[in-house]
């Protein structure tokens, strides 16, 4: 599967990545910079002691001077620079400890976005016309048209306000995040909340694709063969069906990674989503753009993901 | 209008020109019927003319003073005097909801301006003259498509550094201006094709006379469909960018920076977080059951 | 000749749509002997698949066989369970289809889809299965088969694809395999590779054929016995020497006759045949061809002929048959009725003809 020419467009690929990264942090950073003051633009520090403090994190320099520094330090040797607020807190280590916690709930709803959307699309499609189809293209109306955090607020709602009083207590989901990683309670709640949108849409892209499939010949070649009627819907529809479907899963990947901004916050889900909001309202601006190149890195390399595993699924795409 | 020659063109024109007019309004009559028989969109249609009616009446009278802390006791339940109750600063929340309509309604028409009048003319250009304008632009939509849409809004919204309405119908319209531009791109270069731009052409009319004159006017059915489904997806975009706290300043209520209120207080009063979700929900749903109707009223064939 | 191998007994499958009951099979009655070839022929449209379909209990919503027996090893297949009839599916009865590029799946290996076959049935265990996959391949001339397994379906042209679905067809061994179309969407030096080949297998492995096909070459080619279907029902069966010798059916002389002959001169017309056919919804009263048959007579308007011994093994469903219009209607005299005669026309007879497809002025008849 990983030809030469396959290899060497991925080398193609990062270099675009690379360059992309650069690019798009390099103008954030011009941008947040322009800001007058940055930081310290609050109660905190004014007047005279505003020039010192700025001077002492060298914001009082000409722009290019900084963006030097920083772009240097940054993609040369991966330091991202110290946070405004908590002094000598590095924000490299701090940005890739977030990406675990985001990566955790991110790839959680990821897989309920693909399977779930994936099951109840298949299941759908077999069942057209029928009851079981109505509710379940009405549910996938009614799912992307939800804001997350709305869905968030309904289980939030369900799960720890009415089970806790319903159980007297016995089952208790806490509303804020307690820091056991990969409980699995505590982890899909949010993660469901995170994917369910999208998994309504792929659900409606998978059913609309299963109808298609399921009409062709090559389908009826396999019922011809005397396959289980299971092996034909999996092995050769799904499969099939699965191709469109994968056009959507870059955006998709995308809308995740969104999508976690407002959920982590609900949640209190210590991410990158989470800190990416917190620091734009706490002004801590080398957070910001720090983990917005974070995030440009995750994004290029997501799509890229997303486009090898077309050759994966589709035999006939080859780089 | 000099010589004969000249006006008998203008003639021809005109003609021409007729016969397309009278094509189009029997179209309009054509998706009328249609749209009539969809009952779910003619629910919505009329759900939102009430939202819409709100938002015009909310302008003059709100129930109660929508700033005025401390009318009731904090997290206050409903009464028949307060249907909905109060919320964390004992501010009567049916009046608050009453107001969040207006933001949420002019963001999603603000945002559909702006991205109507960027995207028609970029895809117009893109779609008719193609070349090289169309490569550079499909490069440009390529990357737009690429960006995560909130962050970079996020971000935008920082470095523009106020909290208005404006700054942010900006940020959702720079971001969500794509999928327009797209669209009549391709509308533009399917119907560039057809005989009466063909004839059009052949009579030396001037390209904007085409492109505004017979292509837009041909587009106008799928941009509609387009705009009424851009308008659900900015005002969530909004309620979003409220919820994390970087949208409306307040006091001006929105139902995002409402529901990121009640999320605070979700043990304590869950009145105050399902109001303006369940407000936000029935009024995305209500937008794209008429984005539906409206898509399948123009074009009976492309059914889901 | 020994007992058939596959009964099929007043055969009816209907399709229900929203403009109405449309009876796409309608009293389809034959045999299929071990070991031969047998042609279907007819028009598109005519039923002829549908057959197929249904012996192999694959018509798809929203059709249904709503009549019949099939009787295969003292079974009838229409009453097997679904499972019972997965499992004779592709074990004893194989189908390959028409448009080979379609109907192989684009995202699995051809080895895999032949592999597929034998694993569904345990005829062959899995390590069997294997090398089996390759000598098939080779059997059916694929070369390089054992390094092309590992190819998809695009790697392949149309007739080596359609190469894959004869070897996956036959991995099984099955008694009776039936070809919808097989050379239909291929060129035509490739359509004579496919037929050669499926004709050596069939001596060599002595496989019955089921050739459904609306080309009467394929069917002279390869076929020792045929049937002609039209609207959904049998009109002639026999030996092909003698059907394409001595039609009896004037919907299968017609078709001969529409048939181009190298030895025709060039100035000769291809005779088609007018009108279209019928509406299965609403077939016609009495014989089904006779709104485009020349020698109708008033029978054909209201009673629908039986299929009967017209020859030593040849059946036909006509009031009339093709011996009588030459003898007693003198059709002879008016246009040319030796079989498969592209030129048509007698010089005398030309005229009379070209004025109507009917020998009988409409006014003779009393209203159909």
């Amino acid at each position: 599967m990983l030809t030469r020419g396959t290899l060497a467009y991925i080398g193609q690929r990062l270099v675009l990545i690379a360059f992309t990264v650069v690019a798009v942090s390099s103008l954030v950073f011009i941008g947040i910079h322009q800001l007058p003051g940055n930081a310290f633009i609050s109660e905190r520090v004014r007047g005279d002691r505003l020039e010192l403090v700025l001077h002492e994190y060298g914001l009082d320099r000409p722009l290019l001077e900084q963006y030097q520094e920083w772009a240097t330090n940054a993609f040369l040797h991966g330091d991202l620079g110290q946070s405004f607020v908590n002094r000598g807190l590095d924000i490299t280590p701090l940005v890739l400890r977030e990406l675990t916690v985001s990566a955790e709930v991110g790839g959680t709803a990821l897989l309920i976005t693909i399977g779930l959307g994936m099951l109840l699309g298949v299941v759908a499609a077999i069942k057209q016309n029928t009851w079981i189809d109505y509710l379940l293209t009405t549910t996938s109306v009614i799912g992307y048209s939800m804001p997350s955090f709305v869905l968030a607020s309904f289980l939030l709602l369900f799960f720890a306000v009415f089970l806790a009083s319903a159980t007297g207590g016995a089952f208790y989901y806490p509303l804020h995040w307690s820091g056991t990683y990969g409980d699995p309670i505590q982890l899909s709640i949010p993660a469901f909340a995170l994917g369910f949108p999208y998994a309504s849409i792929v659900a409606r892209l998978t059913r609309a694709s299963m109808l298609e499939v399921i009409r062709q010949d090559y389908i009826r070649t396999a019922r011809a063969k005397g396959l289980r009627e299971r092996v034909v819907i999996i092995r050769h529809g799904l499969r099939n069906a699965l191709i469109p479907v994968t056009t959507i899963l870059g955006p998709l990947v995308i809308g995740i990674i969104t999508g976690s901004v407002v959920i982590e916050s609900i949640f209190t889900i210590p991410g990158l989503g989470k800190e990416f909001v917190g620091s734009i309202l706490r002004h801590d601006y080398n957070i910001t753009i720090g983990v917005f190149t974070m995030y440009a890195l995750m994004v290029g390399v997501a799509n890229l993901v997303v486009d090898i595993s077309y050759t994966a699924i589709d035999p006939r795409i080859r780089y | 209008m000099a010589t004969a020659a000249t006006a008998a063109t203008a003639e021809e024109l005109e003609l021409a020109g007729g016969t397309v007019v009278r094509e189009q309004v029997s179209l309009w009559v054509d998706s009328w019927r249609r749209f009539r028989r969809n009952r779910l969109a003619l629910i919505a249609a009329a759900y939102l003319v009430l939202l819409m009616v709100d938002a015009i009446v909310t302008i003059f009278w709100t129930p109660y003073n929508m700033s005025s802390v401390g009318l009731l006791q904090p997290y206050d339940g409903p009464t028949l005097a307060h249907p909905l109750g109060a919320d964390s600063l004992g501010r009567d929340l049916l009046s608050r909801l009453m107001l969040g309509a207006q933001v949420s309604l002019i963001v999603g028409l603000g945002t559909q301006v702006l991205v109507i009048s960027v995207g028609v003319v970029v895809g117009l250009v893109a779609g008719y003259f193609r070349g090289i304008l169309d490569t550079v632009i499909t490069l440009i939509l390529n990357v737009f498509y690429g960006i995560p849409d909130l962050l970079v809004a996020l971000i935008l919204l920082t470095i523009l550094g106020t909290r208005g309405l404006f700054p942010i119908i900006f940020a959702i319209a720079v971001t969500r201006w794509m999928d327009m531009a797209r669209l009549v791109r391709g509308q533009a270069l399917s119907i560039r094709e057809r005989e009466f731009v063909e004839a059009a052409r052949a009579s030396g009319a001037r390209p904007h006379r085409i492109l505004f004159g017979h292509i837009l006017p041909n587009a106008l059915g799928p941009i509609i469909v387009q705009a009424t489904f851009g308008i659900p997806t900015a005002i969530l975009f909004e309620a979003f960018l409220s919820f994390l706290g970087v949208g409306v300043a307040p006091p001006t209520p929105s139902w995002g920076s409402m529901a990121s209120e009640g999320v605070q207080a979700i043990r304590l009063a869950p009145h105050i977080v399902l109001a303006p979700s369940l407000a936000l929900m029935v009024t995305l749903l209500a937008f794209n059951f008429l984005g539906d109707g409206l898509r399948d009223a123009f074009d009976p064939r492309q059914k889901r | 000749m020994a007992n058939p191998i596959l009964e099929v007994k007043n055969l009816k499958t209907n399709f229900f749509t929203d403009d109405g009951v449309v009876q796409a099979v309608r009293d389809v009655s034959f045999d299929l002997y071990p070991g031969e070839t047998l042609g279907i022929v007819g028009e598109s449209g005519c039923g002829k698949s549908v057959t197929a379909l249904s012996l192999m209990g694959l018509v798809q919503q929203p059709g249904r066989v709503v009549g019949g027996q099939v009787m295969f090893h003292g079974e009838d297949l229409l009453k097997l369970s679904p499972e019972e009839m997965r499992e004779i599916r592709g074990r004893d009865i194989a189908m390959i289809f028409q448009d080979p590029l379609s109907s192989l799946n684009p995202v699995l290996k051809v080895g895999y889809q032949v592999e597929e076959a034998m694993l569904a049935h345990h005829k062959f265990k899995r390590n069997q299965a294997e090398p089996r996959t390759v000598s098939l391949m080779d059997q059916v001339r694929i070369p390089g088969a054992k390094t092309r397994v590992d190819d998809y379906p695009h790697q392949f042209s149309g007739g080596m694809r359609q190469r894959v679905m004869i070897a996956m067809g036959l991995s099984n061994e099955p008694e009776i395999l039936i070809a919808d179309e097989p050379t239909t969407a291929l060129d035509v030096t490739v359509q004579a590779q496919i037929l050669e080949l499926l004709r050596d297998l069939n001596r060599e492995l002595r496989t019955s054929i089921m050739l459904i096909t609306h080309n009467l070459g394929v069917v002279a080619g390869i076929c020792s016995r045929v049937i002609v279907m039209y609207a959904g029902q049998i009109v002639e069966e026999g030996p092909v020497n003698q059907i394409f010798e001595n039609p009896q059916h004037p919907y299968t002389w017609s078709l001969l006759r529409s048939l181009p002959r190298i030895d025709a001169s060039r100035h000769d017309r291809l005779r088609s045949i007018e009108g279209l056919p019928p509406d299965l919804i609403r077939p016609p009263q009495g014989c089904a061809f006779h709104p485009r048959c020349p020698f109708r007579v008033e029978k054909c308007f209201t009673v629908d002929p039986p299929l009967e011994q017209v020859e030593a093994n040849q059946r036909a469903a006509c009031w009339v048959t093709m011996k009588r219009a030459n003898e007693e209607m003198g059709a002879r005299d008016i246009i040319d009725t030796s079989p498969g005669a592209a030129s048509g026309i007698h010089p005398g007879g030309r005229k009379a003809a070209e004025e109507g497809p009917s020998l009988i002025a409409p006014e003779e008849v009393k209203s159909g």
